[in-house]
């Protein structure tokens, strides 16, 4: 048994976050009465529940250890007046995870989620990055590694930021010009035509969505920055018994997957990788479902049997669409429906919203065709033993392989569905995790 | 009962057991209904109506209900209207709960709850016997 350890204070931290509720509201409520004395109250009354919630954290932390058993089981004991002591078997462990924020690294701390098997919540332990570390290698010690360090990925990356920057800018400059005292003529129509409402939608709408563009751009390009920072010092290593990965520039994190509890893999195809013939492949264990891909394949290449020799995609064949519900089209069809009759009646009564409109009618068209795509193409097969999949979600063809044996199978009809001999296939992994694959035909669901 | 017995025969909720089902399900409609005729007559008819096709269907679907043991799968199919299969493999059963209360007692059925990494499976009102012995099965190593 090893000696006990302390959590790292971020711990504390990490406790106290979760009240920072219960001094904001009574704020809140004297600020919109605006009674400063009450807020003064107020503010002296959340100092001293601050103050009293900050004191019971640091005993907690100062009374709760953790350490390793004999037989190397983690043991984690929660002391405040009551006791709470927590195990987690070494071989239980199906994946875990070590972030590393800017802050976390000035403070020397680590954040590790460790994720049994079979549950849908990870425990997390902020610990000291020596602790971290050498935690991490006990649970799930990095064996004669085969280290795939991707050199395309980088240029990869940086090409799509510097494309969504560009755009970025282009759209910003189409909201500057938005922006502008827009078409007395437009206000005067409207007004000629409309009431007041219909004037200030005029006036307002095509700027607002213009920003709200920009907002949604920025964002792509915050997300992309992300991933661009994320792909810096990238590295994906398999060992017989685990995959793993390790990266980031400003905030590092670190995966490491028991491959005994891999329960899918999920190889997504899109427009983009379509055009740049790289798909990125997610690798899920336990209730771990990390945000970016293990690593990013180019079709053809060997990396994705080096990495996990038990897959098995979807085959290229179209399944059986015959009498195939149109429930696909029914989220984006609806919309844009809507969004063209909008666009036809702004033709004639506001035209300055004509082509602010034709953006959200080009989205939805996009999705549309997105749906057919799904309409065509999704399905379920069993190949080589492994269960394969398509599903269409927003933009991306997810093509999944379930590599965990201990899956199970929901298969959900509508009346409707009964008479054309279809349904609703659903998948749900350990950990909670769930795969929904519509209106397959009963005919191809040999296996169930 | 052994496990061949079992792989040969289906599940199915007795008459008995579908009545204590049904007799559950009312049993809160009743406690609310005086509450909702309080109110209103005909908002109280109206929950009445409401609640009763909300039993009827469940007494529907318990009928319809059947469990199969397989040598590596449990599946089991309820629903007429908008039937529902679910499989889960045998090995993946983590744990197995076992209900009787008096009335189910009394109907000789009980409540079997199937626990596995992916969620859980509900048996309700199965013939104690049977419920006994798939407890036992699932729980016990595969080999």
């Amino acid at each position: 048994m090893t000696a006990e350890k302390r959590f790292h204070p971020f711990a504390a931290l990490h406790i106290l976050r979760k009240t920072i509720l219960v001094y904001l509201l009574p704020l809140v409520q004297v600020l919109f009465g605006r009674n400063w004395d009450a807020l003064r109250a107020a503010l002296l009354q959340a100092l001293a529940l601050f103050a009293l919630l900050s004191l019971i954290s640091w005993a907690v932390l100062h009374a709760s250890r953790w350490q390793l058993d004999d037989k190397g089981d983690l043991l984690v004991r929660w002391r405040l007046g009551l006791r709470l002591d927590r195990t987690l078997r070494v071989g239980a462990v199906a994946a875990l995870t070590i972030d590393r924020p800017l802050l976390h690294r000035f403070a020397g701390a680590s954040r590790i989620k460790l994720y049994p098997a079979g549950q849908s919540r990870p425990m997390t332990l902020y610990l000291t990055r020596q602790d971290a570390a050498w935690l991490a290698d006990r649970l799930l010690p990095v064996e004669q590694p085969s280290f795939h360090k991707p050199r395309g990925g980088e240029k990869l990356a940086l090409a799509v930021l510097g494309a969504n920057g560009l755009s970025t800018l282009a759209l910003l400059a189409l909201a500057v010009r938005q922006s502008r005292s827009y078409a007395p003529d437009a206000q005067t129509l409207a007004f000629a035509h409309l009431s007041q409402l219909a004037a200030f939608a005029s006036r307002w709408l095509p700027m607002s969505t213009a920003w709200l563009l920009v907002l949604g751009c920025a964002l792509a390009g915050a997300s992309f920055a992300r991933s661009g920072a994320q792909v810096a010092h990238y590295i994906v290593w398999g060992t017989d018994t685990q995959l793993g990965s390790r990266g980031g520039l400003l905030r590092q994190y670190e995966m490491r997957l028991c491959r005994r509890e891999l329960n899918y893999a999920d190889v997504r195809r899109s427009p983009i990788t379509w055009a740049l013939h790289y798909c990125p492949v997610f690798v899920t264990a336990g209730s771990c479902k990390p945000e970016l891909p293990l690593f990013v394949w180019r079709e053809g290449t060997d990396l994705l049997q080096e990495l996990l020799p038990d897959i098995a995609l979807p085959p290229d064949a179209a399944p059986d669409i015959c009498r195939r519900s149109l429930i696909f089209f029914l989220p984006s069809g609806i919309p844009l429906g809507l969004c063209l009759l909008l666009t036809a009646v702004s033709r004639y009564t506001l035209p300055a919203l004509t082509v602010p409109l034709l953006i959200p009618t080009g989205v939805f068209a996009a999705l549309c065709a997105a749906a057919g795509v799904g309409y065509r193409r999704e399905g379920v097969w069993l190949r080589n033993g492994q269960l394969t999949l398509r599903r269409q979600h927003r933009f991306h063809l997810h093509c999944v392989c379930a590599l965990h044996p201990d899956l199970c199978l929901t298969a959900a009809q509508s009346p409707w569905a009964v008479a054309a001999q279809r349904t609703n296939l659903t998948l749900s992994f350990p950990g909670r995790l769930r795969f929904k694959v519509r209106s397959v035909a009963w005919s191809e669901l040999e296996f169930m | 009962m052994t496990e061949y017995e079992l792989l040969r025969t289906a599940l199915i909720i007795p008459p008995r057991a579908r009545s204590v089902l049904c007799f559950w399900a009312a049993l809160p409609g009743v406690v609310c209904a005086p509450f909702i005729f309080w109110q209103s007559l005909h908002a109280g008819i109206l929950f009445c109506l409401l609640w009763a096709g909300a039993v009827f269907a469940l007494r529907i679907r318990t009928c319809s209900f059947t469990a199969a043991l397989s040598p590596r799968n449990l599946t089991v199919h309820a629903g007429v209207a908008f039937p529902v299969t679910r499989q889960i493999p045998r090995r993946a059963v983590t744990g197995v709960h076992l209900l009787r209360t008096p009335l189910l007692w009394l109907a000789g059925a009980s409540v079997l709850v199937i626990r596995c990494p992916g969620g859980h499976l509900l048996l309700p009102g199965v013939p104690a016997v049977q419920a006994d012995a798939l407890a036992a099965i699932l729980t016990e190593e595969p080999s």
